[in-house]
C-alpha cells in the first residue's frame, strides 16, 4: 500500500463515520416512528416469539416436549441468533430499494459527499438494534419457560462478545453484497434480504447439525461464515450442548475464530468489489434513480 | 340553470399533528367556497401555493370529503353520489408519478383506459391521436421509467383526456413542460373545450399568463377563500376602467401640441414628452375606440406612428390589488401550508 | 382529421330536471364488463413485469424452496415420521399463496398510495375489488410456479409419499380456500386505504403468527380445540388441515375436524369474506375520503 493511500484513508475516516452516524440516525427515525412506543414494543416481542414458537411446536409435537434434550437448545439458540442474519442483511439491502423507490433520495445520496457503503451499513443499524431486542427476548423467554440451558455464570463472555462482533461485521458485509445486487433489481424483489437469509437457513447449521444434510450439500455449510459464527455463539453460551454435536468438534475456539475472521475478511473484500461493480453497472445503465413499482 | 360544477359554502378543515408532544391544530384549507361553473366553460383557479386549489380539486374529484357545505359535479353530489360522478370526470396533476415504470407509454395509458370501460380499439385510437397532439408519438413504445419529467407529464395529460370526460380537472398541468410544449398543451386545452359545448374544464395554476390566455373565467383564491370570480378582461377592467396607451411618433415640428389631443372626444389626459428624434405621448382614454380620433389627428398632420403600446393591468395587478401582496411575496413567506 | 374521435358530430339531448345535458360520446362499459376489463388491465403490469424482469425466478422460486427444505431437515434431525416431511412440503407450497395475498395484493396498496396510483383508481368508475383481484391474478403465475416447484421438487427430493383419498374433494378444498383467502386479503387491503406504514408493519407482524397458528408445518390438532377453532378463521388453516387429511396416509388421524366440516366452513368463509371485503372496502374508502388519507404520503 502506498503512503498516500494510507493518508487518504486516514482523511476519509471522518467521512465514513459521518456517513455511518447520519445513516444510523436516519434508519432509526424510519424504523421507530410509525407508531407509539407501546405498540412498537408489542411488535418487537410478538414477531420473534412467534417465529421461535413455530420451531418449538414442531419440536414439541414430535418429541412430546423433551426440552431437556441438547438438540432443543441447539435448535432454539441457533434460531434466536439467526434473527440477526435476516435483520442485518435485509436492513442494509432494503435501504437501497427504500431510498430509490419510495423516498426517491438515493440519487441525492449519490450526489452528496458521503460514503455510500458506510451510509448503507448505517441504515442497517436500526434493524440490528430491533433484531437485538428480538434475540434477547427470545433467549430470555427460552431460558425462563422452555428450559433452554443457558447459565449466565457459565457463559464464556469474552468468546461470546468477540464472536458476536465479528459475526455482525460479517453479516454487514453480506448485506452490502445484497445491497449491490439491489441496485440492479426491481422493487418487486424487495424481500431479497429475507429470501437469502431464508435460503442460508438451510446451509448454516442454525436449526440442525450439518450432518443431517445430504453429503453433497454439506460443503455449502462449511464455506458459510454463519456456520462458524453460530457454533462459536453456542459454545460460548451452552458449551455442553455444542459438544453434543460433532460437526465442528475437531476445531477449537481459536481455530473457529480464525476461520470466521478469515471468511469475514474474504466476504468483506468480495463485498467491496461486488458493490463497486454493481454501482458501476447501475450508473452506466442509469438505474440509480429508476422507479419500478408494478 | 344546470351547472357542470357547483359548490355551496364548501369548507375543509384539517387537523395537523405538530409532533408527538404538541396539541393538534386546525388548518382551514377552504373557507365557504361558492362557485358555479357552466358546461362548456374553461374555468381557472388562480392562487399561490397553499391557497386551497388542490384541496378543492380533491373534493370535486371525490378524493376528499368536505368538512361542511356541498359540491356537485356533473349534477351529482360528490360526497353522497361519488359513483355517479366518477364515470364523468378525470384529473391530471402536475408532477404526477403515477403509472408503472416497466410498462411502455402506450401500455400505461391503455391500462388506465380500461378502468373507465373504454374498449381497447377506441382506447388505442384515442391514445394514438393524443400522443401526436402532445408530441409524444415517437415515445409510444418507450418504458415510462425512461421518460424525463416533462415527457412524463405529457403522458399524464394524455391519460386525462383520453377518456373524454364531461368534466376534466387539471391541477397545474404544464408543470415541468418546456415553453414550446406548454404552448401546445394550452392550445389543445382550449380547442378541446371549444370542440364540444358539454365539456367543462377546471384548471388550477399559479401562472397568471396561463390563466389570462386560456380561461373564460377565473376565480382568484387565497388562504382558502375566493376573492374574486369573473372573466380575466372584467377583472382587469374593474381595476382600471380607462384605456391607457403609449405612443411614439415622429417629431411634431410645431404642427401639433397636447391641447389638440385633449380636445378630442374620449381623451381624458395626454402627457407629451419630446424625446431625441421622436415624441412620446401617454394617453388616458375613456374608451379604446377614442384612439381612432388620435390616429386620425396624427395622420392629418402627416405625423408617422413609430410605436403603439397598450398598457393594461395584468392579472397579477388584480391579485396584488385583492390580496395586498404579489404571489411571489406570499410564496416567499411560505404559502399557507396547503395539504 | 378522420382519425380524430373528437370530430364525431355531437347530438345534444334535451336537458332534464337539473341534470346536465347528456351527449352521445365515447361508449364506456360498466357493470361486469368494466369489472373484467379492470381485472385484466391491472393484472397486465404484473404479467408483463415478470416477462421483462426475471430475477423473481431466483428470489421468488428457488430461494423459498431452500427455506422450505430447512424445515424438512429440522424434522429429519428430530426423527419425525415421514408424513411430517410431506406436511412441510405442502405447507411450504401454500405459503406462496399466503405471500401473494399479503404482499402482492393487500400491502401493494401502500405502494400504490405512495405512487399516486391509488387516487387514480378510486377516482375512476371501476371497483376496487376488481383492481385487487387483478393484482392477485397478475401475481398468480409466479405464485403457482413457486407452489408447483416446491411440491414437485420437494416431493421428489424428499421421497414424499402421497395417498390421495379424493381428487374432487382436494380440488374443492383448494378452490374454496383460495376464494376465502383472497376475500380475506381484500379485507386486509381495505386497511391500507386508511392507514399507511402502520398497515405495512401490521402485515409484517402477521406473518409468523399466521404460520404458527394456521399450522403450515404441523397439524393444528396439537393446539387446544379453541386455539384451533379461532385459527380456523384464517382460510389456510382448515384448507391445509383438509389437504393433509386427503393426501397423506396418517392425515385423517391428525385432522382437526372432518374434511366435510372443513369444506362447509370454507364455503361459509368464502362468502363471508368476499361479502365482507366489499363492505369493508366501501367503508374504508369513505372513511379515508373523510379523513383525507387517500392521497397522503406518510412514509
Amino acid at each position: 500500500m502506498q503512503a498516500t493511500d494510507i493518508q487518504t484513508t486516514k482523511k476519509n475516516i471522518p467521512l465514513y463515520l459521518r456517513s455511518f452516524r447520519m445513516a444510523a440516525w436516519l434508519g432509526w427515525q424510519i424504523e421507530s416512528n410509525w407508531t407509539d412506543p407501546f405498540l412498537f414494543a408489542i411488535y418487537s416481542i410478538i414477531k420473534p416469539l412467534a417465529g421461535a414458537a413455530i420451531l418449538v411446536v414442531m419440536y414439541s409435537v414430535i418429541t412430546s416436549g423433551d426440552f431437556a434434550s441438547p438438540i432443543f437448545s441447539y435448535i432454539y439458540l441457533g434460531n434466536a441468533f439467526y434473527m440477526y442474519v435476516g435483520a442485518v442483511m435485509s436492513g442494509i439491502s432494503w435501504a437501497v430499494l427504500d431510498d430509490r423507490e419510495h423516498y426517491k433520495t438515493l440519487k441525492y445520496m449519490y450526489v452528496a459527499p458521503i460514503n455510500i457503503p458506510a451510509y448503507l451499513i448505517g441504515r442497517g443499524v436500526a434493524k440490528f438494534l430491533v433484531g437485538s431486542i428480538s434475540v434477547i427476548i427470545t433467549i430470555v423467554f427460552g431460558v425462563l419457560f422452555l428450559h433452554v440451558n443457558v447459565d449466565p455464570l457459565a457463559i464464556n463472555w469474552p468468546l461470546f462478545l468477540i464472536s458476536l462482533v465479528i459475526g455482525i461485521v460479517m453479516l454487514a458485509m453480506m448485506g452490502l453484497i445484497l445491497a449491490g445486487i439491489s441496485l440492479l433489481i426491481v422493487q418487486h424483489v424487495w424481500f431479497i434480504g429475507d429470501a437469502v437469509a431464508g435460503a442460508l437457513f438451510l446451509f448454516s447449521g442454525a436449526i440442525f447439525p450439518l450432518e443431517v444434510l445430504p453429503v453433497w450439500l454439506r460443503p455449502f455449510g462449511f464455506i458459510m461464515p454463519v456456520t462458524y459464527w453460530l457454533e462459536l455463539l453456542r459454545r460460548s453460551l451452552v458449551g455442553r450442548v455444542a459438544e453434543a454435536f460433532p460437526t465442528l468438534s475437531a476445531l477449537n475456539n481459536l481455530q473457529l475464530i480464525g476461520i470466521l475472521l478469515g471468511l469475514s475478511i474474504l466476504f468483506g473484500i468480495v463485498a467491496q468489489f461486488l458493490f463497486r461493480y454493481c454501482e458501476h453497472i447501475a450508473r452506466e445503465r442509469g438505474l440509480i434513480d429508476m422507479v419500478t413499482n408494478y | 340553470m344546470n351547472f357542470a360544477i357547483r359548490t355551496e359554502k364548501l369548507s375543509r378543515i384539517y387537523k395537523i399533528r405538530g409532533g408527538k408532544k404538541s396539541e393538534p391544530r386546525t388548518l382551514v384549507a377552504l373557507n365557504d367556497i361558492n362557485l358555479e361553473i357552466r358546461p362548456g366553460e374553461l374555468f381557472g383557479l388562480l392562487g399561490p401555493n397553499g391557497a386551497g386549489k388542490t384541496t378543492l380539486i380533491k373534493i370535486l374529484t371525490t378524493l376528499l370529503a368536505p368538512s361542511t357545505g356541498h359540491a356537485w359535479v356533473a349534477g351529482y353530489d360528490v360526497a353522497n353520489e361519488p359513483d355517479r360522478v366518477r364515470p364523468r370526470i378525470n384529473m391530471v396533476t402536475g408532477g404526477e408519478t403515477s403509472g408503472y415504470g416497466l410498462l411502455t407509454v402506450r401500455e400505461n395509458l391503455w391500462m388506465f383506459s380500461q378502468f373507465y370501460g373504454l374498449s381497447s380499439t377506441v382506447a388505442n385510437q384515442n391514445i394514438k391521436h393524443l400522443l401526436e397532439v402532445v408530441g409524444l408519438s415517437d415515445r409510444t413504445n418507450a418504458k415510462s421509467s425512461d421518460l424525463s419529467t416533462g415527457l412524463r407529464q405529457k403522458m399524464n395529460i394524455v391519460r386525462g383526456f383520453m377518456t373524454d370526460p364531461d368534466v376534466l380537472f387539471l391541477d397545474e398541468p404544464t408543470l415541468g413542460l418546456d415553453v414550446g410544449a406548454s404552448r401546445e398543451v394550452r392550445h389543445f386545452i382550449r380547442s378541446w373545450v371549444d370542440d364540444n359545448p358539454t365539456r367543462t374544464l377546471l384548471l388550477t395554476t399559479h401562472y397568471m399568463v396561463e390563466a389570462d390566455e386560456l380561461c373564460d373565467r377565473v376565480a382568484i383564491i387565497n388562504q382558502g377563500r375566493v376573492l374574486a370570480c369573473d372573466s380575466p378582461a372584467n377583472l382587469k377592467h374593474n381595476l382600471q376602467q380607462d384605456a391607457i396607451f403609449h405612443l411614439e411618433v415622429s417629431p411634431f415640428n410645431g404642427s401639433l401640441n397636447s391641447e389638440k389631443f385633449e380636445a378630442l372626444p374620449g381623451v381624458c389626459n395626454v402627457v407629451h414628452r419630446p424625446q431625441d428624434g421622436f415624441e412620446s405621448l401617454d394617453l388616458i382614454l375613456e374608451e379604446e375606440h377614442a384612439l381612432a380620433g388620435v390616429i386620425n389627428t396624427l395622420n392629418s398632420a402627416n405625423i408617422r406612428l413609430l410605436n403603439l403600446q397598450k398598457n393594461e393591468p395584468t392579472l397579477e395587478d388584480v391579485f396584488v390589488n385583492l390580496v395586498g401582496q404579489s404571489m411571489e411575496q406570499i410564496e416567499q413567506k411560505g404559502g399557507t401550508g396547503e395539504q | 382529421m378522420s382519425n380524430n374521435p373528437y370530430s364525431t358530430p355531437q347530438v345534444l339531448s334535451h336537458q332534464e330536471g337539473g341534470r346536465p345535458l347528456e351527449v352521445d360520446r365515447l361508449h364506456k362499459n360498466s357493470g361486469w364488463r368494466l369489472y373484467f376489463q379492470t381485472v385484466i388491465a391491472r393484472a397486465y403490469p404484473r404479467i408483463i413485469g415478470q416477462q421483462r424482469e426475471k430475477s423473481w425466478l431466483f428470489f421468488d422460486i428457488l430461494l423459498p424452496l431452500l427455506s422450505v427444505c430447512a424445515y424438512v431437515f429440522v424434522y429429519r434431525a428430530i426423527k419425525a415420521p415421514e408424513d411430517y416431511i410431506g406436511f412441510v412440503v405442502v405447507g411450504g407450497a401454500m405459503t406462496a399463496f399466503w405471500m401473494n395475498v399479503l404482499w402482492s395484493m393487500s400491502s401493494q396498496l401502500y405502494w400504490e398510495k405512495e405512487q399516486g396510483n391509488l387516487a387514480l383508481y378510486i377516482m375512476s368508475p371501476t371497483s376496487m375489488m376488481a383492481v385487487l383481484l387483478g393484482m392477485a391474478l397478475g401475481g398468480l403465475l409466479a405464485t403457482t410456479l413457486r407452489a408447483l416447484v416446491i411440491i414437485v421438487l420437494g416431493s421428489l427430493f424428499f421421497h414424499v409419499q402421497y395417498a390421495v383419498v379424493s381428487f374432487v374433494q382436494l380440488f374443492a378444498v383448494f378452490i374454496l380456500a383460495m376464494f376465502a383467502l383472497y376475500g380475506l386479503g381484500m379485507m386486509a387491503a381495505s386497511l391500507y386505504l386508511l392507514l399507511s406504514r402502520e398497515a405495512w408493519h401490521i402485515s409484517n407482524l402477521a406473518q409468523e403468527p399466521i404460520y404458527l397458528f394456521s399450522g403450515f408445518y404441523f397439524p393444528i390438532k396439537n393446539f387446544s380445540f379453541w386455539i384451533s377453532a379461532i385459527s380456523s378463521i384464517i382460510p389456510l388453516t382448515l384448507g391445509l388441515d383438509a389437504m393433509r387429511q386427503l393426501v397423506f396416509k396418517t392425515g385423517p388421524s391428525l385432522g382437526f375436524v372432518s374434511v366435510g366440516v372443513e369444506i362447509l366452513v370454507l364455503s361459509i368463509l368464502s362468502v363471508v369474506f368476499l361479502f365482507g371485503a366489499r363492505l369493508m372496502l366501501a367503508y374504508m374508502e369513505k372513511l379515508a375520503i373523510r379523513e383525507g388519507r387517500l392521497t397522503e404520503n406518510r412514509r
